[in-house]
């Protein structure tokens, strides 16, 4: 008796489940392929970091935001770098040829005028690029609230052995 | 203390806050099952695998546990499962604590790294099961659906 009720409630908790997540715009994969990483002492943060600056996060919260989808990644360094080896799905603004005007423009176009709401991770090569921290602070002014910074970079991701994107045209 | 548990108005009282409770609970995590996901991973407590599928299913089950505590729908299964719920979220919780995690609850919201102890959220949880607990025992089945 209580067993049979127990399965009639997850059973139609489970078709509602399985049907939102279908027609969802929301929806996420069933099965997720988070990954177990240590990044030992957490995010790498920079001596120029200061206070008010977006969260620094470590390389396990860089990759299940990752798995989740449900993020964007900007890539923040030049393009010929940003085309040899990035993070699947980053978007490149390379912060040192931002236009000297309406660079508030150029960042929101170069995002498609997406949401300042949306969840935005920045990154560059590693800990001797300062180029995340900087677009970091700039999209901080142009409004943008939902920013976090991968010091760890490229270098880092590529260290763990997750998967690279490489573009063609690569000049190594 | 039994005519105090049977208390058919103690009983409505508690299944409706209890049902409350559970069905706002759900709701974030419905919209947004990416942040719950995300909730979920910090706890790092569920396999990796299936946190997206607890993500995708858990607030699905506390709403519709919410539902049919309020209406008094599949009663007994019901207040097994939200007890069951109540329990795996404490456990959660305490686990929290005890390993020093500064997380916020993901009760209400996304769980994530927050200054805020974990320790309010337990002993509110407590408040909660207590109440899941006294549904649990009472005999009382006045305005349910169940006959």
């Amino acid at each position: 008796m209580v067993g049979k009720q127990i399965f009639i409630i997850l059973f139609i908790s489970i078709l509602l489940g399985s049907i939102t997540n279908f027609v969802s715009p929301n929806k996420i994969p069933f099965i997720g392929e988070y990954r177990e990483l240590s990044s030992g002492d957490g995010p790498v943060i920079p001596p120029s970091a200061s206070e008010g600056d977006p969260p620094f996060i470590a390389i396990d919260v860089a990759e299940m935001e990752f798995s989740l989808k449900n993020t964007v990644f900007i890539d923040a360094r030049d393009y010929e770098e940003f085309i040899c080896a990035t993070i699947p799905g980053s978007i490149n603004i390379p912060f040192e040829y931002l236009p000297e005007e309406n660079v508030a423009e150029f960042v929101d176009s170069s995002l498609s005028y997406m949401s300042k709401e949306t969840p935005i991770i920045i990154f560059c090569s590693g800990e001797e690029c300062d180029l995340s921290l900087h677009m970091a602070r700039n999209m901080q002014d142009f409004g943008y609230t939902n920013l976090s910074i991968f010091f760890g970079g490229s270098r880092e991701w590529e260290n763990f052995e997750l998967e690279m994107e490489r573009g063609e045209g690569c000049v190594e | 203390m039994r005519r105090i548990i049977d208390n058919d108005f103690i009983t409505l009282i508690f299944r409706v806050v209890v049902g409350a409770i559970f069905i706002y609970a759900s709701y974030y995590k419905i919209i947004e099952p990416a942040v719950f996901a995300k909730g979920i991973w910090f706890y790092h407590m569920v396999p990796g695998n299936l946190i997206n599928l607890l993500a995708v299913f858990l607030p699905w089950i506390e709403l519709v546990c919410g539902v049919a505590l309020i209406i008094g729908w599949q009663y007994r299964g019901t207040v097994i499962l939200v007890n069951l719920m109540m329990i795996m979220f404490m456990i959660a919780l305490g686990s929290a604590v005890y390993r020093g995690i500064s997380i916020d609850c993901g009760c209400f919201q996304a769980a994530q790294a927050s200054d805020s102890s974990a320790m309010n959220s337990l002993l509110w949880d407590v408040g909660i099961i207590t109440m899941s607990i006294q549904l649990c025992l009472s005999k009382s089945k006045k305005w349910m659906l169940d006959k």
